[in-house]
């Protein structure tokens, strides 16, 4: 029998598991496959697979899309790993993203946020937003210790209603829908100010990528970080192998899991202000439009490394780009791009599947 | 030690060169053994080394990867259960196998019959069956209103309803009250008497000293002695099945398997010389669970600083919820607990840890340890703040700290990284006891069943560490429904049965009826 070291340092090795080789046989396998798919229906495979290297690669516009699109992945990504290492199941990103941004709105809007001094009038909106994730994220955790509603089923069923109260919100003049001129006023917000706007890491529009992206890196570093190296990981670490053994040892239970999905909550309301104020810059009804789920699957893939998110993440978010990119060029439906999408979740959740076999 | 009557009589079984492995571990190797008819035939051994592989390949669990069995001379290669069965083996396993809603006749019955049932019949056949051995059971009792002892006689009349010409019973006796185990032994008696063969795994040498015509003993897989005077030779065996000299064994793990006088080696003053004031005082503290059952029926005890005082009784009688009151995991419904002047009643379990209470848990692997993480962070699980700067755990520290202590307490890992998992048990509750026990204020060790599971060897390193908790003046409670190591390692003993305290007495062998009797349910 050989032993079994517990790897506690931040390895490089454990970083990237599943074996890279693999990862990226299993997204060319779904990749071909998809090729197959856009081929039976008549597309052509070339001006398809044009279409998507313009639509991801093709512009210094569509990088910085694909980029913000996985910004917001990878943030909902981590505070799934986070969460999953006190071996809590986190699907409430969509609905963390959408109270996030209804936050950022009405701070940015209706706050005073645009008045003040440098710098704080987008640093408050990003606040009122991770605050808002952070609540909605820690009532499943209050629920879970309290009457031991299962998490999973308690932020599902949270996104819908932040989803809907989203709706309610920029459908009520009340509350943040722009103030009625016509009856062709559409459901939306007001544009928010443009002191608000998360600043441009080049200050060009044709490459609007913004503070969001050294922002998510500098997260990435402390979450992994705070994983492998502080009492907090160890201790999430502990409650989500044994609760009853970590209580007995004083570790409290009920803190541990509502810090935990406190903090994932957190990271998906950034997500939802990140996307307000760096992206969207008002609010308007499907605003979170899936990105929460997609945020989930990045970090079910990556097994718990936050490397392994970033990964997932970018790839997601690049594939997003090219598939509607696709769709607009070269008539592939964007509903290809999800079934590509599923195959890549299916052969690396295979693939890890055996490399766990022969391990 | 060659037998002479294998030579007069026929072997019922001959296992001859017998090897299993499972992937790089060799549970059994060449292995030979002839079990003749109407003899009980006893396997001795410590934990690990090969018992339960034995009576798997016997009954057919296991296939052996190498060597051969032959039953009555001819060639036997079980591929199940039921192949052994049909051959007229049976075996009571050391878990039972019962229908807990059932009566004790259905549960014979299944497995047994197909079609139509005559519920009477087979009700009398039992009664006939039991009555033949020398016990009573009730055929339409329910098997949850059986205590342990009686559960176990079911599985027997299973298997003897039969008629085997091989019963294999796996440690059989680990669950039974003192007086269960002598019926036991003479059922093993009777059926031997009749012809059968009977073989009985054990590693306690009282029971064979009682019952055993002849002894095999295994170690690490292999046959290392065998008997046919097993009473004469104790001390042969002892020393072949851990091999060691049994005077260089620690005197209390030694009366626990049954070798020489119980009797407590007492270290330091004898108590009771200068009235000292009580370091643990429990009052009145009651459990009532959901169902609205109590478990724990006014428990009131003081425990003086230097005493250590037993809890026995069969296992479900109230010690768990004890023990988990005290350690505070367990709200009680009534009564209160105080260490010295402070009051423990609602303490969480880190105002505990930091109160000065240290608790080895019943069940080490659900509540003592998490082994998924390092032997490092276990042996500090419940003062891994102490190794922290800002936040930051001190690995090097901590992996530090971890190796001395692993010294101190003769946990043998590869290393303080390797995962506790890959610790033997033995090694586990060292290291679990290594973190309750070095507590810097430890005023209160709470010990619950702490060497169950656990070779000779861990078990006198325990009692040995219990003892050294005791010189520090640290009042110690040991829970255990192991009435030798109770006698070996308690001042006093209280007993608990059904959630109340029958009795109090001193921890004296010659006490033992009484205990026995009070665990029982009967009040003295």
């Amino acid at each position: 029998m050989t032993d079994t070291v517990v790897n506690n340092r931040l390895d490089i090795r454990e970083w990237v598991r599943p074996s890279v080789a693999i990862s990226i046989s299993a997204v060319a396998v779904a990749g071909l496959l998809g090729l197959v798919l856009i081929f039976a229906i008549g597309v052509s495979v070339p001006d398809a697979l044009s279409a998507f290297v313009d639509g991801t690669l093709g512009s210094p516009y569509a990088i910085a899309a694909s980029i913000n699109r996985s910004i917001a992945f990878a943030l909902v990504g981590i505070g799934f790993v986070i969460a999953n290492r006190a071996n809590l199941v986190n699907v409430g990103g969509e609905g963390q993203i959408a109270v996030g941004g209804i936050a950022a709105t009405a701070v940015a809007l209706y706050g005073g946020a645009a008045d003040l001094p440098a710098g704080l009038p987008f640093l408050v909106p990003l606040l009122a937003a991770m605050i808002a994730g952070m609540i909605w994220g820690a009532i499943p955790g209050v629920l879970k210790i309290k009457v031991g509603t299962n998490e999973v089923i308690s932020t599902l069923l949270l996104s819908f209603i932040a989803v809907w109260l989203l709706y309610w919100c920029v459908q009520s003049p009340a509350l943040l829908r722009k103030p009625m001129t016509s009856s062709a006023t559409l459901p939306e917000s007001l544009e928010i100010p443009d002191s608000t706007k998360l600043p441009l890491l080049t200050g060009d529009y044709s490459f609007p990528v913004n503070i969001g992206l050294p922002a998510t890196i500098i997260i990435a570093i402390v979450a992994g970080v705070l994983l492998s190296k502080t009492l907090l990981g160890v201790q999430l670490r502990a409650v989500g192998f044994n609760s009853v053994a970590a209580s007995r040892a004083g570790i409290s239970y009920a803190r541990m899991v509502v810090l935990a999905l406190g903090i994932a909550g957190a990271l998906g309301g950034l997500a939802g202000g990140f996307m307000l104020l760096g992206d969207q810059y008002l609010l308007k009804d499907g605003f979170s439009s899936g990105y929460g789920f997609d945020g989930l699957v990045a970090g079910l893939l990556a097994r718990g490394s936050v490397v392994g998110v970033i990964a997932a993440a970018l790839l997601f978010g690049f594939l997003r780009s090219g598939g509607i990119n696709m769709e607009m060029v070269a008539g592939v439906p964007t509903a290809l791009v999800m079934v590509i999408q599923g195959l890549i979740v299916v052969t690396l959740a295979g693939a890890a599947y055996f490399i766990g076999r022969r391990s | 030690m060659r037998d002479p009557a294998q030579t007069l009589t026929e072997p019922l079984l001959a296992l001859q060169g017998v090897t299993k492995r499972f992937g790089s571990l060799v549970a059994l190797s060449k292995a030979s053994l002839d079990i003749l008819p109407g003899e009980v035939h006893c396997i001795l051994g410590e934990n690990g080394a090969g018992k339960s592989t034995l009576c798997n390949l016997i009954f057919g669990v296991h296939v052996p990867d190498k060597g051969e069995m032959r039953l009555r001379g001819e060639i036997y290669r079980p591929t199940g259960p039921s192949d052994a069965l049909a051959s007229g083996i049976a075996m009571v396993h050391q878990h039972f196998s019962l229908v807990h809603d059932m009566t004790v006749v259905d549960n014979v019955i299944l497995g047994q019959q197909r079609g139509l049932v005559n519920t009477r019949a087979w009700a009398q056949r039992l009664e006939r069956l039991a009555n033949d051995y020398g016990f009573a059971l009730d055929p339409y009792a329910k098997i949850d209103d059986l205590s342990v002892g009686e559960r176990q006689r079911v599985e027997i009349v299973k298997c003897l309803i039969r008629e085997p010409r091989l019963f294999v019973l796996d440690e059989p006796t680990a669950v039974l009250l003192p007086d269960e185990i002598a019926s036991l032994l003479a059922i093993c008696g009777r059926v031997a008497a009749g012809g059968a063969a009977v073989v009985l795994v054990t590693h306690k040498l009282a029971e064979i000293k009682k019952a055993a015509n002849r002894v095999t003993v295994l170690r690490g897989g292999r046959v290392v002695a065998r008997s046919s005077d097993p009473a004469g030779e104790i001390d042969a065996l002892v020393r072949a099945m851990i091999q060691g000299d049994v005077k260089a064994l620690d005197r209390s793990a030694a009366s626990t398997l049954g070798v020489g006088e119980p009797g407590r080696v007492r270290i330091g003053d004898p108590p009771g010389e200068t009235p000292t004031p009580e370091a643990v005082q429990i009052d009145g503290l009651t459990v009532i669970d959901s169902q609205g059952v109590t478990r724990l029926d006014h428990f009131t005890l003081a425990i003086g600083p230097g005493e250590i005082v037993g809890v026995a009784g069969v296992e479900g009688n109230g010690q768990s919820e004890l023990a988990a009151v005290l350690s505070g995991m367990l709200e009680p419904s009534r009564g209160r607990v105080f260490l010295g002047d402070l009051e423990t009643t609602h303490l969480g379990p880190k105002e505990i840890t930091a109160a000065g209470i240290g608790v080895v848990p019943e069940d080490r692997h659900a509540v003592g340890c998490i082994v998924e993480m390092s032997v490092a962070e276990n042996i500090f699980l419940n003062r891994l703040d102490g190794f922290t700067s800002f936040g930051f755990l001190r690995r090097k520290e901590l992996v530090h700290a971890a190796r001395d202590l692993m010294a101190r307490f003769d946990v043998r890992a590869a290393g303080p990284d390797i995962a506790f998992s890959a610790l033997s048990g033995g090694n586990q509750q060292k290291a679990v006891l290594a973190r309750e026990i070095t507590l810097p204020n430890l005023t209160f060790l709470l010990a619950a069943q702490p060497t169950r599971g656990l070779d000779v060897g861990a078990v006198a390193a325990v009692y040995g560490h219990i003892r050294a908790a005791c010189q520090r003046d640290a009042a110690v409670l040991l829970i255990s429904s192991e009435l030798d190591e109770l006698m070996a390692v308690a001042d006093r003993i209280v007993v608990l049965y059904r959630g109340r305290i029958m009795g109090n007495c001193a921890a004296d062998p010659r006490e033992r009826e009484r205990i026995g009797a009070m665990m029982a349910g009967q009040a003295q």
